[in-house]
């Protein structure tokens, strides 16, 4: 990524005032970052393996914004990665409305809408009937009927090239949402800063 | 992006209701976020209305009217109009233009420069042209500068307009800033420029921030009777910093940091000339002059119909392939004489028009297919299993057994942040400066990366004791953060209130060093690891109330430090809040990474046969000095007896009449075992004398 990159903007990322590396050794890096977002670990990941891949990487992220009913200075992703021979976007199509309808209900609908991301192309945004409304219409979904719940797409072929793969000979699918998010529909708790809060009136709900 | 639909409709024939055209925008990438009603001056034919668009940042070409509506053309399959423009005049090079002169000095960053003069009659706009300005949110100034918004809004080229008496020698030179140069900018602030930003300046200083914003001095105003227009093609990367470097974005970096078509300046300027005429605003004086020194080539991409099939998982029919990208003004050449070639089938040569700056290889443009095929008509499928499901990792393993076994011993699980407050966690470490500081802190609440899980279970204890929650049984698994030892995981538990629930069978009790022992040896156990305690110091334990945690390494036999337990300093606690109570708190961390080393492998477990011989079972009251570690008992009986021992356990302690004070009276089970034999009465006698003498010998024991 480019140190002009907005990625890297002073305003959402939170700097160590030194480098530290896993081992605790000083860092050849000019400068160590809580890192914003986990797709960091797709590179890293296809970089040490030869495909195929199938990963899930869930993880703590961390951004320099002010809590409040949505914003939570640490928070969590989980990515996912498919690399193989025969990859397609009809199999992310299915496999994400497989794995929602899992996780939400199984009557849900879920609709894919072309979007842009980096590191993906063709991208799709993913919505699901609102959990509120039951596609109705409401304010949280802003009376459109759908959630927003997670960003995917098809693999560039430029990622596949910088980590060494040929993308002539393999195509892949990336995902990536917000755990919390899908906790908060999921449970229905009002105000994101409640996961990190610890209160007991709200961990015993759910005492599993 | 605020699109009025009347204005869309002089490009393209849309006969659906704007609902319709909103939803189809939608689904093709082109988010409608609002739908507001068009303001009553407005002069339209039909349904009108305001689209309130998201442009995705690769989109550039669509942050105009005529660039939605190239779309809607391509979705609908309606013809596309062209905005009705003068072509007439004629274009020269700088070199002979007469009225302005204009020397690009640095063509990396400006590419190419497009200007003319025009004799202009300054007034308000004509009511549409305004109304039409204020529909997409831009506020109408002057007939000149509002056409200069308008080709903007229209066509997406920002452009700009200089009072032309303004600019010394009547010349134009587009050069990077001297360090010093200061301009005072349209909106009234002065700016004091660095070198690396591009500005327009006459003969002698700045007039413009390139691609940015105007400046004052030059400002077209009423008396103002000759325009120097601009239409300009700036490098996205260097408006981008500078806009940055300002603080200052506008309409018209915003369009130039994304991306701006450098065929576009002549046609904005042609249409600029044909409305300054067309409303009376003014007229061109001499011809347009284009300094574009290096002519960027068109490029071309090849696209497969394979490939097509290999992304998107379905076989879209070539006509369609086509037509789309025909619509969308990539134009297609017909397929090559590879055409026919059995593994790559049909293939096509496409050229990028220059507006679509996002267009560069064969996946752009297979997604151009698959966004106006439609995703809602891909078909769901799931991928061929390319390997066995992996199984979970050693740390998911531990972590979900840990989470069970705590959870069901009565604790909530908590979240912390990785971040706390250097004061909170100052008493957590040996010294301050092992602590990780964060060098942009959000807060004083989040300085330094936490050093310790316990800081921030302290903190999760007092807010839910401020809550009216009394008994409070919390654990945490998660990293921890210091210069010396880098990131560690651990887990961490605490403790406070009753040590069991109030209820009538049994006398309230407050938690206690064994309850958190207990939550010691069950979270051991549950890893298959042997925990050894040894009595300990620690800057946060209370002295007598502390202990160590080790075990023996599976791979080295050595005794590695696991982590530690006991009762949590009282200061420590008020200090960060804990209510000043007789309430006391109970805390352990342990090292997860140690705790894995000294756990059984449980996979590689081998069965050692059941007992075909019966054991036998002695038990010994002892009265020994009462500050004797039952460890210290333990070991000796240990090392005393022979191999047939096979347990020790202390089953009774008592203090009282019949006890020498200072004393306990101490009551053990020794169980005997041989796995060849059935073990005689004389053999187990001679053990257990051989003990009790050692125990004797060695801590003063006596037999009650």
């Amino acid at each position: 990524m480019p140190a002009d990159h907005p990625a890297r903007d002073m305003q959402d990322t939170l700097y160590l005032e030194e480098p530290l590396d896993a081992s605790g050794q000083l860092d050849t890096h000019p400068a160590t970052l809580l890192r914003t977002h986990t797709s960091g670990m797709q590179i890293r990941y296809m970089e040490t393996h030869d495909p195929p891949v199938r990963i899930i990487a869930p993880g703590l992220v961390y951004r320099r914004d002010t809590p409040d009913l949505t914003h939570s200075p640490m928070f969590q992703q989980v990515e996912g990665l498919l690399v193989g021979r025969r990859v397609t976007m009809a199999d992310l199509k299915g496999t994400l409305e497989h794995f929602l309808r899992q996780l939400f209900d199984p009557e849900i609908d879920v609709m894919f809408r072309p979007s842009f991301f980096p590191y993906t192309e063709p991208s799709a945004e993913v919505f699901i009937t609102c959990v509120f409304c039951q596609g109705n219409g409401c304010p949280v979904c802003k009376k459109t009927g759908w959630l927003e719940i997670l960003g995917s797409g098809m693999v560039h072929p430029a990622v596949f090239e910088a980590v060494g793969y040929d993308p002539e000979r393999y195509t892949g699918w990336a995902f990536g949402l917000g755990i919390d998010r899908v906790a908060l529909l999921k449970y229905r708790v009002e105000d994101i800063r409640l996961f990190y809060d610890n209160d007991l009136r709200l961990l015993e709900q759910f005492p599993y | 992006m605020r699109i009025l639909v009347s204005w869309l409709r002089d490009f393209v024939a849309v006969d659906v209701s704007i609902d319709e055209l909103a939803a189809v925008l939608t689904m093709r990438g082109f988010e409608v976020s609002a739908v507001e009603l068009a303001p009553a001056t407005v002069q339209s034919n039909g349904e009108d209305a305001v689209l309130d668009l998201e442009i995705t940042t690769n989109r550039p070409d669509c942050l105009s009217v005529f660039g939605i509506a190239r779309e809607v053309s391509t979705i609908y399959g309606t013809e596309l109009r062209v905005p009705h423009v003068d072509e007439t005049t004629s274009l020269t090079t700088a070199e002979d233009g007469s009225d302005v002169s204009v020397a690009i000095d640095d063509p990396d960053l400006c590419p190419r420069y497009v200007a003319s003069v025009a004799d202009i009659t300054l007034g308000p706009s004509p009511t549409w042209l305004a109304a039409r300005l204020d529909a997409a949110g831009i506020r109408p100034i002057n007939n000149i500068v509002d056409i200069t918004n308008y080709v903007m809004l229209e066509l997406g080229h920002p452009m700009h307009a200089f009072d032309l008496e303004s600019l010394a020698d009547r010349s134009i030179r587009v050069r990077k800033a001297a360090s010093g140069e200061t301009l005072r900018t349209l909106d009234g602030q002065e700016r004091r420029l660095q070198h690396e930003m591009l500005v327009i300046a006459d003969a002698v200083r700045p007039h413009a921030v390139a691609g940015v914003m105007g400046g004052a001095d030059s400002e077209v105003s009423s008396d103002s009777r000759v325009v120097a227009l601009e239409s300009a093609y700036f490098r996205p990367t260097s408006v981008r910093r500078t806009s940055k470097r300002l603080a200052l974005s506008t309409d018209a970096s915003y369009r130039f940091e994304r991306g701006a078509d450098i065929e576009a300046p002549v046609v904005a300027m042609r249409r600029a000339l044909t409305l300054l005429e067309q409303t009376g605003a003014g007229r061109i004086r001499g011809s347009i002059v284009d300094t574009y020194p290096h002519p960027k080539p068109s490029e071309t991409v090849t696209l497969r119909h394979s490939r097509i099939a290999r992304i998107l998982g379905i076989n879209v029919d070539p006509s369609f392939v086509v037509t789309t990208l025909d619509r969308l003004g990539f134009s297609v050449s017909p397929p090559s004489a590879r055409a026919k070639s059995a593994d790559e089938g049909q293939q096509w040569q496409i050229h990028i028009p220059p507006w679509r700056i996002d267009v560069g290889r064969e996946i752009d443009l297979i997604e151009e297919v698959a966004r106006h095929y439609g995703y809602d008509r891909l078909a769901s499928t799931f991928p061929p299993l390319l390997q066995p499901p992996a199984p979970l990792s050693p740390y998911q393993r531990r972590q979900r057994l840990l989470n069970r076994v705590l959870t069901s011993g009565g604790c909530s699980e908590a979240i912390n942040f990785s971040f706390a407050d250097r004061t909170s966690t100052a008493p957590f470490v040996q010294d301050e400066s092992d602590l990780v500081s964060i060098a942009n802190p959000l807060s004083e609440k989040f300085t330094v990366l936490r050093p310790s899980l316990l800081p921030g279970l302290l903190d999760s204890l007092i807010r839910n004791r401020r809550r009216e929650q009394r008994d409070i049984r919390l654990f945490e698994i998660g990293k921890r953060f210091r210069r010396t030892t880098g990131e560690t995981l651990g887990i961490a538990i605490a403790l406070t209130g009753g040590g069991a629930p109030e209820h009538w069978s049994s006398p309230e009790r407050p938690v206690d060093l064994f309850d958190i022992k207990g939550l010691v040896e069950r979270t051991c156990e549950a890893l298959g690891a042997i925990p050894l305690f040894e009595q300990t110091v620690s800057r946060v334990l209370v002295t007598g109330r502390a202990s160590s945690i080790t075990g023996i390494s599976r791979s080295t036999g050595e005794q590695v430090s696991l982590g530690i337990f006991g009762q949590l300093t009282p200061t420590i606690a008020t200090n960060q809040g804990f209510p000043n109570t007789v309430d006391e708190v109970y805390v352990a961390e342990l090292d997860l990474v140690a705790l894995a080393a000294v756990a059984v492998d449980r996979d590689r477990l081998h069965a050692t046969p059941v007992p075909r011989h019966p054991s036998v079972v002695r038990d010994l009251a002892l009265s020994v000095d009462g500050t004797l570690p039952a460890a210290a008992v333990r070991d000796t009986i240990q090392i005393a007896a022979p191999d047939t021992l096979v347990s020790v356990r202390e089953f009774d302690r008592y203090v009282g009449p019949g006890v020498p004070d200072g004393y306990v009276s101490l009551a053990l089970r020794l169980t005997f075992r041989a796995s060849d034999r059935t073990l005689t009465d004389v053999e187990v006698q001679a053990a257990v004398d051989a003990i009790v003498a050692a125990l004797r010998d060695q801590h003063g024991a006596t037999l009650r």
